[in-house]
C-alpha cells in the first residue's frame, strides 16, 4: 500500500498553496465580512485549471484524477472554506454529473465552459419542504411539445445568484417514486427561472446561497440529463462525489485550525510560559492533529477508490461524516485555545468555527450520512 | 527562434530547517524546492520563448532523487530537461557545478543562444556558477540582470549595481545571471504540471561526463550559526522602560 | 610566499581588506600585500597608507567598457605572479570579477567570506561563510593555492593606517576590449544615510502597521544620533523605505555600536546583517520572536506603547 501522493500531486498541492497564499488569504476575511463572491478570484482560478481538475481535457478540464481535485480543495479551503466549497460543488457535482451522464452535445455545450471555469455550475435539489427527505419534493417538470415546463421552488442552492449552468431536479412521474425524478440542465438566462436574494448566513458567507423559483420555466428536451426517471440515482452519484469534496474542505478547515492553534499557543504567554507548554493546551492540539490525520486519510482513500473505479459511496459518506464532525469539534477548541482573541473578528479561528458548522449539514446531514453508512454496513 | 537554456538547482527549503535542543542543525524534516532565483531564470526563459519563439532546455546537476524538481522545472515553460544525476552531487561546490554544466551544455545543446542562471542559489548563495560557466564556455557573461532584451544575434540587458543601473550589450551566445526583480514567476496551472511528465528528460550519469571536476575546498566544520547573546528582558511599562534606558547608558550607548 | 592581492571599487573597502590581509600576514602566512588602483578607483597614496606594499595600477578603460573588462589583465598578471590569496570586496562587480579570475586560475573562490584565519601549525587558511540563508556556518580550507575570497563590505574594520607610507607602483598592461559594452549608465542618487558607517542603527520591521508610523522609529534614530534602516519586506514589498536602507543577507551588513530592532521578528536572513553589532536591542510584542535570542537587551511589548515611553525616558535622561 503506497500512502504517498505522486510527485505531480505534491507539486499541484504546493502550487495550490502558493496560489491560495497569494490570492485568497489577502481577501478571505473581507469576502466573509461582506458576503461577497470574488469574481476576480474565480477568474484567476480558471486560468490555473483549478475549476475542472478531474474533467477530461477534451471537455475543458485538466484531465487529472479525483484525488488531485480533493487535494486542491483541501489547500484552497485551508485559506477560505467558501472558495474551496464553491470549487468543490462546481466540479464535484455539477461538472461530474454532466461528465458522467451527459450526451456528447451536452458536454460540448455545457461542460466545456464549466470545466474551463468560464461558467459556474449549481446543483438544484433541496426544497423548503424537502431536505434530507428528498422524496418530499414538489417541483415538477411536465413534457410539452419539444420542451419540459418546470414549476416549483427550490432553496439553499449554492451558487444560486452567481451560477451559469443549473442542474435542476424535478418530478416527471411522481407515481414512479424513486424512479420518477429527472434532471434538467438549465442555463442562467432561461425565462421562468429566478434566483432569490442571497441568504445572510452564519458562515461560508462568501458562497452565494439562495432560493430558486421556477414559474413555467421552459427547458428544451435536449437539456434532459441522462434518462427520464434517472434523477434520483444521478443525485446520489452526485452526492458521492460531492461528499469527498466536503470531506476535503473539512480537512482544509482542520489544517487551518491546527496551524493557527500551534502558532498562537507558542506566542501566548501565561503563567510565565507559552501556553503550548501547558498540558491542557498541548493535549487539545494533539487531538486536533490526530483527527486531522484520520480525516485526511479517510478522504484520500475515498477519492482513491473512485479513481480506481471502485464503489465509494460508503467511504465518501464516512469521510464526510468524520471530517465534518472533527472540523466542528476542533474549530471550537481552536477558539478556546485563542481565548478572548479567538472570539473577535479578525481572528481566523472565529471564521473557521462559523464556517465549520455547515459541513455537518449540507450535502447530506451527519444524520443522513449515518443512514447511508448503516444502510451499507447492515445490508 | 532562440535556443534558450535555463539552469536550476533543487535545494533544501530553508524554511523547514530546525534546530535540535542541543542547538545543532536539524534537516530531518526539510522539503526541497527549486532555488528561488532559478525560478526567475526559468520564468524569464519561458517569457523570452513566448515572445520570440524557440525552445527552452532546463538543466540541473543533482542527486537522482530530484525527479520532482525536474517535473517542477518542466511545468514552468521548459520544453525538455537535462538531468545530470549522481548520489555524489548532493553538495558539490560552485566550480564543480560549472564544470559539469559546461560539459553537458556544450555536448548536448551545442548551438544555444542564451543561458540563464539565477544570480545565486538560496542554499549556498555562492553567486558564482553563471559566471564560471561563461568563462568555461568562453562566452560573455552579464551578471545581476533585472531586464533582458533579445535582438538578432545580440542581447541588451540592464544590470543593477550598487551605484545604479548599467545597460550593456553583448553578442550571443552569452550567459546572464538574473535578479529576482526581473519577473514574478508564474504559479504553474494543473495542466502545466501534468504535461511536465510527458516532456523529454535526458538523464546523464557521472561516468558519461568528459571531465570530473575536483573540489577546491575541504569542509572543516558545518555548524548551526550561534546566537550567543544573553538577552536581558524588560517589560513595556514606564518603570521597565526607565530600567532599559539605564541599561543603555551602562553600555555606553547614550551620549 | 607570494602574498595577498586586494581589489575593491571603494577605497574604504580596500582599507578594510588591507587590514584583514595584514592580520593574516602577521599570523604567519607572510608575503607582501598588493592592492589594485585605476583611474577613478582607490588612490595609490591611500592604499599605501592603508598598508599596501605595492599598488597594481590598471590603465584607463574606454568609455564603453564595464569595470569587469579588467578581468583578463588581472588574470594575466596573477598567472605570472601567483599570489596566494586574492581578496575582493563583495560588491556586485567585485563578485563578478572574483569569479572570472577564479575560473581563469582554476582556483577556489569563497563567496560571502566573513572570517579569515591563518593557522600557523597546520599552515592552513580557514575561511568562514554562511549557508541556508544564515542558519549555518560553513568553515572551509582551500586544498590548493591560489585561493580567492569575496568579502562583504564592513566585515573587517579598517585600520588606523600609516600616512605618508609610499607603496611601489607597478603598471599593468591593458586588457583586450570586452565583448560586453556599456550602452548607458544611470547612477542612483543616494537616498539614505550610509548605513555601513553608522554607529547607531534603528531598524524598523513588520511590526509597524502604516508607513506614517515609521516617524516614531525615525524620531528614535534622531534622538540617538543614528540612522534609520529596515528589514527586507519594508523596502522590497511595501516600498516604505529605499533598498539601500535594507539590512540583511542580500542587503547591507552593519557593524554599529548599537542596533535597535523595532517590530523586527528576527528572521535568520536579517540577523545575518547585524551579527557584527556590538550591542543588539529589540522591541517586539511577541515574547518568542527569534530576535530575542540574538539580542543583548530585549523589551517585550507593543512598539506603539513602548516607543513613546522610550522617547519620553530618553528626553528626561538628556535633560537631567
Amino acid at each position: 500500500m503506497d500512502f504517498r501522493l505522486t510527485e505531480e500531486q505534491e507539486l499541484i498541492r504546493k502550487n495550490m498553496r502558493e496560489f491560495a497564499e497569494k490570492y485568497v488569504d489577502p481577501i478571505a476575511a473581507e469576502i466573509d465580512e461582506n458576503s461577497r463572491h470574488p469574481v476576480e478570484l474565480f477568474r484567476q482560478l480558471a486560468e490555473g485549471d483549478w475549476m475542472g481538475i478531474p474533467i477530461p481535457q477534451d471537455y475543458g478540464g485538466a484531465g487529472a484524477d479525483y484525488l488531485t481535485h480533493a487535494v486542491a480543495v483541501e489547500e484552497l479551503s485551508r485559506s477560505c472554506s467558501s472558495t474551496g466549497f464553491t470549487v468543490s460543488i462546481h466540479v464535484g457535482i455539477a461538472c461530474m454529473l454532466i461528465n458522467l451522464f451527459g450526451s456528447e452535445d451536452q458536454k460540448k455545450k455545457f461542460l466545456v465552459p464549466m470545466a474551463r471555469g468560464q461558467h459556474l455550475g449549481a446543483f438544484v435539489l433541496t426544497e423548503p419542504g424537502a431536505g434530507t427527505d428528498v422524496m418530499a419534493a414538489t417541483t415538477a417538470a411536465v413534457a410539452d411539445g419539444n420542451d419540459y415546463v418546470i414549476n416549483g421552488t427550490k432553496t439553499f442552492t449554492s451558487n444560486g445568484p452567481t451560477g451559469d449552468t443549473y442542474l435542476v431536479f424535478a418530478w416527471t412521474d411522481k407515481a414512479a417514486g424513486r424512479k420518477g425524478m429527472s434532471c434538467f440542465i438549465v442555463s442562467k438566462e432561461t425565462p421562468g427561472m429566478k434566483a432569490g436574494e442571497h441568504f445572510d448566513k452564519m458562515g461560508l458567507r462568501s458562497s452565494q446561497t439562495s432560493e430558486m423559483v421556477f414559474k413555467d420555466c421552459r427547458v428544451p428536451k435536449e437539456n434532459l440529463l441522462g434518462k427520464e426517471g434517472n434523477g434520483m440515482a444521478m443525485a446520489m452519484t452526485g452526492f458521492d462525489h460531492g461528499r469527498v469534496g466536503i470531506a476535503a474542505q473539512s480537512v482544509g478547515i482542520l489544517q487551518a485550525a491546527l496551524d493557527e492553534s500551534i502558532r498562537y499557543s507558542k506566542e501566548r504567554v501565561q503563567f510565565g510560559t507559552p501556553i503550548a507548554r501547558h498540558q491542557a493546551i498541548s493535549w487539545m492540539i494533539a487531538d486536533m492533529a490526530t483527527d486531522l490525520s484520520a480525516a485526511r486519510y479517510l478522504t484520500y482513500a475515498a477519492a482513491w477508490l473512485k479513481d480506481q473505479k471502485q464503489p465509494f459511496s460508503k467511504e465518501a459518506s464516512m469521510a464526510k461524516l468524520f471530517a465534518a464532525e472533527a472540523a466542528m469539534k476542533h474549530t471550537i477548541k481552536a477558539v478556546q485555545i485563542h481565548g478572548g482573541y479567538g472570539y473577535c473578528k479578525g481572528a481566523k479561528v472565529e471564521r473557521l468555527m462559523r464556517d465549520a458548522k455547515i459541513t455537518e449539514i449540507y450535502e447530506g446531514t451527519s444524520e443522513a450520512q449515518r443512514m447511508v453508512i448503516s444502510g451499507n454496513v447492515l445490508r | 527562434m532562440p535556443v534558450l537554456v535555463a539552469c536550476f538547482k533543487w535545494v533544501v527549503d530553508e524554511a523547514y530547517i530546525r534546530r535540535t535542543s542541543a542547538g545543532e542543525l536539524d534537516l530531518s524534516s526539510v522539503s526541497y524546492k527549486i532555488s528561488d532565483y532559478d525560478r526567475n531564470a526559468l520564468e524569464e526563459a519561458a517569457r523570452l520563448k513566448e515572445a520570440a519563439g524557440g525552445s527552452v532546455a532546463a538543466v540541473t546537476v543533482g542527486i537522482p532523487e530530484a525527479t520532482k524538481g525536474i517535473k517542477d522545472a518542466l511545468s514552468r515553460g521548459a520544453d525538455q530537461a537535462l538531468f545530470v544525476a549522481d548520489a555524489s552531487f548532493g553538495d558539490i561546490g560552485a566550480s564543480e557545478t560549472a564544470v559539469i554544466l559546461a560539459d553537458v551544455i556544450r555536448s548536448r545543446i551545442g548551438n544555444f543562444d542564451l543561458i540563464l542562471c539565477g544570480e545565486g542559489s538560496s542554499d549556498r548563495y555562492d553567486q558564482q556558477v553563471g559566471i564560471l560557466l561563461a568563462e568555461r564556455l568562453g562566452i560573455p557573461c552579464i551578471s545581476f540582470v533585472q531586464r533582458i532584451d533579445l535582438e538578432e544575434g545580440r542581447l541588451s540587458a540592464e544590470r543593477r549595481l550598487e551605484e545604479g543601473i548599467e545597460r550593456v550589450s553583448a553578442p550571443l551566445p552569452a550567459v546572464v545571471t538574473v535578479l529576482p526583480d526581473i519577473n514574478v514567476p508564474r504559479i504553474p496551472g494543473v495542466k502545466d504540471t501534468l504535461s511536465a511528465s510527458r516532456k523529454p528528460v535526458v538523464t546523464i550519469g557521472r561516468d558519461e561526463l568528459a571531465a570530473l571536476p575536483e573540489a577546491h575546498f575541504r569542509t572543516v566544520s558545518l555548524t548551526a550559526s550561534r546566537l550567543d547573546r544573553q538577552c536581558e528582558r524588560f517589560g513595556a511599562d514606564g518603570p521597565e522602560i526607565s530600567r532599559f534606558v539605564g541599561a543603555l547608558r551602562q553600555k555606553g550607548i547614550l551620549r | 610566499m607570494a602574498g595577498i592581492w586586494i581589489f575593491a571599487e571603494q577605497a574604504r573597502h580596500t582599507l578594510e581588506l588591507l587590514q584583514a590581509a595584514q592580520t593574516i600576514v602577521e599570523a604567519g602566512m607572510g608575503g607582501e600585500i598588493a592592492a589594485f588602483s585605476w583611474p577613478g578607483g582607490p588612490a595609490p597614496d591611500e592604499l599605501g597608507a592603508g598598508g599596501a606594499d605595492e599598488v597594481l595600477m590598471l590603465p584607463p578603460l574606454a568609455g564603453d567598457q564595464p569595470l569587469e573588462a579588467y578581468a583578463p589583465a588581472i588574470l594575466k598578471e596573477a598567472r605570472q605572479v601567483r599570489p596566494d590569496l586574492l581578496l575582493f570586496a563583495a560588491t556586485a562587480r567585485g563578485k563578478d570579477l572574483a569569479a572570472r579570475i577564479a575560473a581563469g586560475l582554476d582556483a577556489g573562490l569563497c563567496s560571502g567570506c566573513i572570517s579569515l584565519r591563518w593557522d600557523k601549525e597546520s599552515k592552513t587558511l580557514e575561511m568562514e561563510r554562511l549557508l541556508y540563508g544564515g542558519a549555518a556556518v560553513h568553515r572551509i580550507a582551500p586544498l590548493a593555492f591560489p585561493v580567492l575570497a569575496a568579502v562583504p563590505p564592513g566585515t573587517f574594520r579598517a585600520g588606523s593606517g600609516n600616512p605618508g607610507r609610499e607603496p611601489r607602483i607597478r603598471h599593468i598592461v591593458s586588457p583586450p576590449a570586452s565583448l560586453v559594452t556599456v550602452l548607458e549608465r544611470k547612477p542612483r542618487e543616494r537616498q539614505g544615510q550610509d548605513l555601513s558607517a553608522a554607529k547607531v542603527v534603528v531598524c524598523a520591521g513588520r511590526g509597524f502597521e502604516k508607513q506614517e508610523d515609521l516617524a516614531l522609529a525615525r524620531e528614535l534614530a534622531d534622538t540617538l544620533g543614528g540612522a534609520l534602516a529596515c528589514t527586507r519586506p519594508l523596502s522590497e514589498e511595501m516600498h516604505w523605505l529605499p533598498e539601500d536602507l535594507c539590512i540583511g543577507l542580500s542587503g547591507i551588513q552593519v557593524k554599529p555600536d548599537v542596533y535597535i530592532g523595532i517590530g523586527v521578528s528576527g528572521q535568520v536572513q536579517h540577523l545575518t546583517g547585524i551579527r557584527g553589532a556590538k550591542v543588539v536591542c529589540a522591541v517586539n510584542r511577541d515574547d518568542q520572536a527569534p530576535i530575542f535570542a540574538a539580542a543583548d537587551l530585549g523589551v517585550v511589548g507593543d512598539l506603539y506603547a513602548v516607543l513613546p515611553r522610550l522617547l519620553q525616558a530618553l528626553k528626561e535622561t538628556a535633560s537631567s
